[in-house]
């Protein structure tokens, strides 16, 4: 059986005109398979959808809720996991000062102390040369190089005075 | 500002309530959508659950300018798309319908038998709907559920205009060729298009 155009219009959900609706009414009639199209259009264009069950977002919020949980949970094993390898990788770097520890606790005190005693007499002997350094020095400079140096001190002063005057005036924008 | 846009933008900035208004306001054509790609109620609810999950965990990549509606509904047939191609897909009993539950005809209508047989065709539907490519369910249902245009089923399915037009044409001859079928299996009986109101 020709179906077109009866098929064509069945598909194009265009309105059709009186006489094309009389055409199609006869030919479904006699044509099984137009026929069931023309009921699945007619059951396609009547359906409903269907409403979500009741307690939809109830369920929805519990189920972000246990989510949230499991994301926190992973990260917490994530940080203790991050953190233990941190541990295991500085253990393995710091071994063999461990191992000395371990070996010979005395010895390892003994050498920390005698270098702190070192640091110390090193400390006090550089305080005493300053202490020499800042009170023979000015003897040797003339009264001339210390009015050179305090009008160059003062000169920079007035410069860095007026250039900062004048960079706060542009940025206030007035 | 329309009420969607102010909880979207709550929702982007964190809001837990804006974003529950946004699953009342959806949750239908979302749980609609499921339930009519994968044709049983536990799974379809399992599945708009999981779509708004995956919206809620994406929401800041949502672009305000595209239509939201168009973008959840493309997660969603997405999704369902993914579960069917996962697994085989076992159809459901023809005695049930919406809701998977079976729907009783309701005596108090004007014509209890005519009630019936809507209610039976509904769930015929529904059975025929199970045999199409997932695809080409996902643009029947958008087009004739949701009222989606076929430019946004182009969209959502990541698909030309003409392919769209194209896979509704093939899916419901093929729906027809399956009604047919089994309607001559059934027997005779009165045909909806018969009635005075087609």
């Amino acid at each position: 059986m020709n179906h077109r155009p009866f098929d064509d219009w069945l598909l194009a959900d265009q309105p059709l005109t009186p006489q094309q609706a009389r055409d199609l009414q006869a030919h479904l009639q006699s044509c099984p398979q137009c026929a069931a199209l023309a009921e699945v259009n007619l059951a396609l264009s009547s359906a409903r959808a269907v409403p979500a069950p009741a307690g939809f977002t109830d369920r929805f919020q519990s189920r972000l809720a246990a989510q949230r949980r499991a994301v926190q949970a992973r990260n917490r094993w994530g940080f203790l996991i991050l953190i233990m390898s941190v541990i295991g990788i500085l253990t393995g770097l710091a071994w063999p000062v461990l191992k000395s520890v371990v070996q010979s606790p005395m010895d390892l005190v003994t050498t920390w102390f005698s270098d702190l005693v070192s640091l110390w007499a090193a400390l006090q002997a550089m305080s005493h040369v300053s202490a020499v350094l800042i009170r023979v020095v000015p003897g040797f400079i003339p009264a001339s190089a210390w009015a050179v140096i305090l009008l160059a001190g003062g000169g920079c002063s007035l410069l860095w005075a007026f250039s900062l005057r004048k960079l706060t005036q542009r940025a206030q924008g007035v | 500002m329309t009420d969607l846009s102010i909880w979207i933008a709550r929702a982007q900035h964190g809001d837990d309530e804006a974003f529950t208004n946004l699953v009342e306001a959806y949750q239908t054509p979302v749980y609609n959508l499921c339930y009519r790609m994968l044709g049983e109620a536990g799974a379809a609810e399992d599945a708009a659950q999981e779509t708004f999950l995956k919206v809620y965990q994406n929401l800041g990549r949502y672009d305000r300018e595209r239509s939201f509606p168009t973008w959840l509904l493309s997660i969603a047939a997405h999704h369902c798309i993914d579960k069917l191609r996962r697994r085989r897909f076992s159809s459901i009993s023809i005695d049930e319908d919406e809701e998977g539950q079976t729907e009783l005809p309701d005596h108090n209508a004007p014509d209890p038998e005519a009630e019936t047989e809507r209610k039976q065709e509904k769930g015929r539907l529904q059975h025929l709907l199970q045999s199409l490519e997932p695809t080409d369910r996902a643009a029947v249902v958008m087009r004739y559920w949701n009222d989606c245009s076929e430019d946004e089923i182009a969209r959502t399915l990541h698909l030309t205009v003409p392919a769209v037009k194209s896979r509704l044409h093939r899916a419901r001859r093929a729906l027809a060729a399956l009604w047919e079928a089994e309607s001559a299996q059934n027997g005779p009986r009165r045909r909806a298009y018969e009635s005075p109101a087609f």
